[in-house]
């Protein structure tokens, strides 16, 4: 009855109910990862960072695919800059693919 | 019975400060002579039995008797007979400090030696202690009721099947209280009469005795921080940090449910809890709903600080049951990017009062829970539906046995506790995070984006991703913007697929070896995981409760200083066995890399570009 299941946490995965890692997993943002403006990142800079995958998802599928963390980013962005009020949500979803 | 520490209340000051309000009241509200036959009467019920007491024991004991009456709240009182008797014995056992029996009550005589330390206070604690006894037993019946039996830390089992023991042994302020919900009322109304810090440290215990009892005469109002304390992990891996949440920056609370997937242990499903708590300056509103990086999770999982886990063990109760509180988007990362599973964030409808209620008894599981998990019987879903009985009265009331995640939340939305309404459009739903999509639901569309624009060679989605990183690349540089950022979400999914294949790789290696320095490193690392996720023990031996402003700071340089240490090396580890995993898993995850490189700088130009007038005119 006794066989192992599961896990080991390097690339780790806490499954539902069981977890063998405090923190984590490495299922952070690649988009992020490989982004050259990459070190200390803060606030602001971190929430457009952590939209990147919602709005790569978003730009890929024309505006059909909307997540909450671009729809954050968005609001964000607005709210930052009278400029940003001006543009759509997919110009505004490119700009920060752009970043 | 009772134990001697923290704050004692100086006599003198305490008759003054009583006398001094009951004469203010009387003067007010002109009813001194009621006030005065009510004190009368109250110095009546406890009548000392000077039996086997020399003068000056006889003396000290009736002072004793005079002060503890004066420190008692009104309800207390009232709850007492008309007389206890309190008389001084040298026969109790060793360590029984008192005992109360037929409405009587004995304490030990070496307690009234002032030559010991701690004297003053232990008999006082031992009266109080054993004249709660007598009113719980003579017409109160306290401890019987549900309520007390739940914030007491008697956990209802699942399907109405009784009461579990008390697994709240951390920060304890007396073991002792742990032996039945009558000791427990007992041991903390010592506290709540005599020690100042009891309404800051259990503040919802403090709010039933005041309910109950009434307001201690003596005490200083408390000045609580009005913060809850709780250790959270950081976004980083490895890393933790004191979070101090102010309960009114929390907006709402969700239940948040993860789907079920195939795995064995998660096909139930997982259930959770969302702190939704606005980024500071953000007046608490429906706006907090998205300031996702500021939200929390509260997640019950069974910790195990091993390479491997066991079936057996996790049905056994062989493994711990932890709080863990987590950054929502790492929680959201994990189950809708790795796991591949759809996540659901429903509202529950609760008041400002059962918010900060169920705050505080998240900070009490958090700092003194120890339980274990049982796979069937102790789940997350039985876990958290503890949390929100104890949390939560009116849902206390109710009754929330279920053993499943799917079972909690039905249960939940039929006592309207639960609003599914936001997830009737399931656009809406997505955009305004009520419900995270698994990322594995739009894997083909954003294929057919790329497909449309170029002969890939693969059939679908499940092709593309089975195909070597090496064969991707050519086709990733010849689309749109809408094809490379399509591309770059895929190649993303199968840089997943591939780590966790490593790791099944990757664990065989560790269990094969388990003297490497690797597996030594990591068991480290996991060890420093176990503590954090019982963060009662990094405070061993000070305080009781939740831990207050110097106990936080300690706990918040300890979680600095260790952070400092595991954040690199987490990553050390992760490149050391990066280096040990089979020549063709680094090179497919090499690649993989590339791949992710040349896409991502390709995204970010061509995103750059001015966009074509149509979507321009969006």
């Amino acid at each position: 009855m006794i066989r192992p299941l599961l896990l080991v946490a390097l690339l780790s995965l806490p499954l539902a109910g069981v977890a063998s890692s405090f923190a984590g997993t490495s299922a952070g943002s690649a988009t992020g990862a490989s982004s050259g403006s990459s070190g200390s990142s803060s606030g602001d800079d971190k929430m457009v960072l952590a939209a990147r995958d919602d709005a790569a998802a978003f730009v890929a599928s024309d505006g059909q695919i909307r997540g909450a963390r671009l729809q954050a980013a968005l609001v964000h962005l607005r709210e930052q800059d009278a400029a940003a009020q001006q543009q759509s949500d997919l110009q505004l979803a490119r700009a920060l693919l752009a970043r | 019975m009772t134990s001697a520490s923290s704050l004692a209340v100086e006599p003198s000051h305490a008759r003054l400060n009583a006398k001094r309000r009951r004469a203010i009241t009387a003067a007010t509200h002109g009813v001194a002579l009621l006030l005065i036959a009510y004190a009368a009467h109250a110095a009546e019920r406890l009548q000392l039995d000077p039996t086997g007491l020399s003068p000056a024991q006889q003396q000290v004991a009736t002072q004793t008797l005079s002060d503890v009456q004066s420190l008692l709240p009104d309800g207390l009182l009232r709850a007492l007979p008309a007389q206890v008797q309190v008389g001084w014995r040298d026969d109790l056992p060793a360590n029984v400090h008192g005992r109360a029996f037929a409405g009587r009550i004995a304490l030990r005589r070496d307690l009234l030696d002032d030559d010991v330390a701690g004297a003053r206070r232990a008999r006082r604690s031992a009266l109080v202690h054993e004249l709660t006894h007598v009113a719980d037993r003579n017409s109160a019946h306290w401890s019987r009721s549900a309520r007390w039996r739940d914030l007491a830390g008697w956990q209802r089992k699942p399907w109405h099947l009784g009461r579990g023991d008390n697994a709240f042994r951390d920060r304890s302020p007396d073991a002792y209280e742990l032996t039945d919900p009558a000791e427990y009322l007992a041991v903390n109304a010592e506290h709540f009469v005599l020690d100042a810090e009891f309404a800051c440290r259990r503040p919802a215990l403090a709010q039933w005795y005041q309910a109950h009892f009434g307001t201690p005469p003596s005490l200083p109002a408390p000045h609580c921080a009005g913060t809850v304390p709780l250790l959270q992990a950081d976004a980083e891996e490895g890393a933790a940090s004191l979070l101090q949440l102010d309960p009114s920056r929390v907006y709402a609370v969700d239940y948040l449910f993860a789907e079920g997937s195939a795995q064995p242990m998660s096909r139930w499903g997982h259930s959770m809890l969302r702190l939704v708590i606005c980024r500071p300056g953000r007046a608490p509103g429906p706006d907090c709903r998205l300031d996702l990086e500021h939200h929390r999770v509260l997640s019950f999982r069974a910790f195990v600080g091993d390479v491997q886990i066991s079936n057996w063990r996790g049905l056994t109760g062989g493994y711990p049951s932890r709080l863990f509180v987590l950054p929502l988007q790492q929680v959201v990362d994990e189950y809708t990017k790795v796991e591949l599973r759809g996540l659901a964030s429903l509202p529950l409808q609760l008041d400002r009062s059962e918010i900060a209620s169920l705050l505080e008894r998240t900070a009490q599981v958090h700092w003194s829970y120890d339980g274990r998990y049982y796979f069937v019987s102790n789940n997350c879903a039985v876990e958290t539906a503890k949390l929100l009985q104890a949390g939560v009265p009116r849902l206390g009331e109710a009754g929330l046995a279920q053993l499943s995640p799917r079972g909690l939340r039905r249960r939940l939305a039929r006592l309207h506790a639960l609003d599914e309404q936001v997830l009737a459009d399931p656009a809406q739903a997505q955009a305004q995070g009520y419900y995270f999509a698994s990322a594995r639901d739009h894997y083909q569309q954003l294929f057919s984006v790329a497909a449309a624009q170029m002969a890939l060679p693969a059939r679908d989605v499940r092709a593309w991703l089975a195909l070597p990183a090496q064969q991707r690349a050519p086709w990733l540089l010849r689309g749109d913007v809408r094809a490379s950022a399509g591309l770059l979400l895929l190649e993303q999914a199968a840089q997943r697929r591939a780590e966790l294949r490593s790791r099944d790789a990757l664990k065989r290696r560790l269990l094969a070896d388990p003297d490497s320095a690797a597996t030594r490193s990591l068991r480290a690392l996991l060890e420093q995981s176990g503590q954090w996720l019982r963060p009662g023990q990094l405070l061993a031996d000070t305080g009781y409760g939740l831990p207050q402003a110097e106990e936080q700071a300690e706990v918040a340089r300890a979680a600095a200083a260790a952070s400092a240490q595991t954040v690199p090396a987490w990553q050390a580890l992760r490149v050391q066995l990066r280096a040990q995993l089979p020549p063709s898993q680094q090179r497919e995850l090499d690649d993989i890399d590339r791949n992710l490189a040349v896409l991502g700088a390709r995204v970010r130009e061509q995103a750059a570009e001015a966009p074509p007038t149509g979507a321009a005119a969006r």
